[in-house]
């Protein structure tokens, strides 16, 4: 390095310096607007982010007259003369559901439930997505078929056989061909799990929940474009099968884990099936977020315009669900900003 | 010389059995999850549509529902008697042709655009990913029960209750801008087809699109810098490195977006299918499986062609 360079500014990305005939910040920018693709770039540039914008507005067009409606009262809802801005704002609806609705238990109890099904769901996606992707061994197609199986068939034409199973938990029980299963032979009776989060975490263990056909096709997929030379460089220094797939193989597919991770997360968060199926019962109720998506006794109302207010609180609830979820996300989006450095592959 | 005699006795595992035996174990919860848990329910399913449930079963003066065969007569209902069934099974199948190509190419350009650097990126990638969460659950219900959000942004109400942004660009100009190009009348029918559903083809492809940027985030920044040493165009590059490396996640993507939409409860076939949910489970389940049957040989044929085209990084 020259003598004369001087570093002003170093950040991770960019070092900003200063050296002896540097030109100026008027030239520099003078020969910017002469060179030829400045204004291809600028106009491909404000192209994009038109583009961007208007599918953007596509995506949020219901959500202002949701958010509008959520600081009304049952008067501006029916009042023809107003449209999207309320004539007397109010947070009412927003604090009769936070009080008489559960809506802080139900949070706590749904993050608790997101996070450990998410969690497993991410891992176990990982685990069989790698077996499925990189072993040689009889069956892999057929299981690989029965993933694609899983995807196909929505868990809610099971809805009966699925409360019938984990109301008497036991495993290999069949309905038809009445014998005792292994529960049933040890406690006596099989295991009663609905009203609680087994349900959904044994569905998770192995990876059977909702929609996890596509994480572990996803995680599949994306191990098979990992090149082999990696894992036999790593087994060629002395790593074994576990120790390649945490240490080398899981790093890479960071960006994967975390769109899985978003995927599990946000559906199990946003879950009615589910939630509903196995959580009937009121006695020891465990609030879960369909359950504040009910009108709050205090807004019971006999007014002429009812359903049109119920529908504004339940879209205010629906708000009220997916809000701590995108905040999630910006958060979680900053791992995913970066493209990661596969190290060995450029050789 | 006893010693070596013993060991060649003894069988090692080769190489290729070890790996064999830890596929076995990366998939063992899979399988084990299959077999003890899956495989039972569905017997149970497929058995609720063999049978039905008779509720005026009396044993000693107790009521004890049991369950009485009925054979083939569920199936012989679906596919014979009841006309509207197969119709409706195939009024998805057109909706398919169309719909699939359109979310697959949709996602990966806005993918490709995400992962540029732009002005207002993270909220842009915050704002594609509502989609992911309003398709689902919870809020597709809240969703369909909606009936406030048209009426209030005072747009003009057609009478179908759709809200006014499935008419953000008029259908007319677009009929009229191809006819003046003298292309074909069912492309003209197929683009105003897109554009008529482009808020169902743009929150359709949230969950696509995510992939496509996990799947364009693990491409190496290497490979593309020495793609601009040699000095390859963006063109050149985009169908060089980014589409083949990206292949394997258009399986998955087209794959996921046929299952979506065939089994969205949206889709005619599944709205009739539950309509008979509330009447007669059991005919239900037998239509679900017959339905089933023919989704899984759909996904059999398009799985098919395209996985020839697919490259994967790997030496064989």
């Amino acid at each position: 390095m020259d003598s004369n360079t001087v570093i002003k500014k170093e950040t991770k990305n960019k070092i900003r310096v200063d050296y002896e005939g540097k030109l100026s910040v008027k030239d520099r920018l003078l020969a910017k607007v002469k060179a030829s693709n400045t204004w291809i770039k600028a106009g491909v540039n404000v192209l994009r982010f038109i583009l961007m914008l208007g599918v953007s507005y596509v995506i949020l067009y219901p959500f202002i007259s949701k958010i509008a409606g959520s600081f009304m009262t049952k008067e501006d809802v029916i009042d023809s003369t107003v449209s999207l801005i309320p004539k007397h704002p109010t947070i009412e609806i927003y604090k009769y559901i936070i009080v008489e609705n559960h809506y802080l238990q139900a949070l706590l109890n749904t993050l608790l439930l997101s996070l450990i099904c998410a969690l497993l769901q991410t891992f176990i996606a990982c685990l069989i997505g790698y077996g499925l992707a990189k072993f040689k061994f009889k069956g892999n197609k057929i299981t690989m078929g029965i993933v694609v199986l899983t995807m196909i068939i929505p868990h809610s034409t099971l809805k009966l056989a699925l409360l019938q199973h984990f109301s008497n938990f036991d495993l290999f029980q069949v309905l038809a061909w009445n014998y005792k299963g292994p529960i049933e032979l040890i406690f006596g009776k099989p295991l009663a799990l609905d009203n609680s989060y087994w349900p959904l975490i044994i569905l998770s263990v192995f990876g059977l929940a909702f929609k996890n056909g596509l994480y572990i096709y996803l995680m599949r997929q994306f191990f098979k474009g990992v090149p082999d030379e990696l894992e036999e460089s790593s087994y060629v220094d002395g790593a074994g099968v576990f120790r390649t797939f945490f240490q080398i193989i899981l790093p890479l597919a960071v960006p994967m884990m975390i769109t899985v991770f978003l995927f599990s997360f946000s559906w199990q968060w946003t879950d009615e099936f589910y939630t509903t199926l196995f959580f009937f019962s009121d006695a020891d109720k465990i609030y879960l977020m369909p359950d504040i998506c009910k009108v709050p006794p205090s807004l019971e109302t006999e007014y002429a315009g009812k359903t049109i207010y119920y529908n504004v609180i339940q879209n205010t609830a629906g708000m009220m669900v997916i809000m701590p979820l995108i905040i999630l996300y910006v958060f979680c989006q900053r791992f995913l900003v970066q493209g990661i450095e596969r190290s060995g592959l450029t050789g | 010389m006893e010693k070596t005699l013993k060991i060649s006795k003894k069988h090692r595992a080769s190489l290729t059995e070890r790996r064999a035996r830890a596929g076995y174990f990366f998939v063992a919860p899979f399988i084990l999850g299959i077999v003890l848990i899956y495989i039972p329910i569905l017997l149970d399913s497929i058995w609720f549509s063999f049978n039905r449930l008779d509720n005026n079963n009396f044993v000693d003066g107790v009521l004890t529902p049991v369950f009485k065969p009925v054979g083939l007569e569920y199936y012989k209902y679906a596919l014979f008697e009841n006309e509207n069934f197969v119709t409706n099974m195939f009024a998805g199948l057109q909706q398919l042709i169309f719909e699939v190509p359109a979310v697959i190419i949709f996602s990966l350009f806005i993918a490709v655009v995400l992962n540029q650097k732009m002005l207002g990126r993270a909220a842009f990638r915050a704002i594609f990913f509502v989609p992911v969460i309003i398709s689902t659950g919870l809020m597709e219900t809240i969703n369909s029960q909606d009936i406030v959000s048209g009426s209030m942004e005072g747009g003009i109400d057609d009478g179908t209750g759709q809200s006014a942004t499935s008419q953000i660009i008029s259908v007319l100009d677009v009929e009229k801008l191809f006819e003046n190009m003298k292309v074909g009348a069912q492309l003209v029918a197929y683009v105003v087809n897109i554009v008529n559903n482009v808020y169902n083809i743009i929150n359709y492809s949230g969950v696509q699109m995510l992939i496509f940027l996990a799947g364009l985030q693990s491409i190496s920044p290497a490979i593309y810098e020495a793609c601009r040493i040699d000095g390859a165009t963006g063109w050149e590059t985009f169908w060089k490195i980014t589409f083949p490396m990206i292949s394997p996640m258009i399986l998955v993507n087209t794959v996921y977006t046929v299952i979506n939409a065939f089994t969205r409860s949206t889709n005619k076939a599944m709205q009739f299918i539950a309509q008979h949910y509330t009447g007669n489970h059991y005919q239900a389940t037998a239509m679900s499986w017959i339905y089933f049957v023919v989704v899984i040989l759909i996904i059999a044929a398009v799985g098919g062609i395209i996985s020839s085209f697919i490259f994967y990084q790997r030496k064989d």
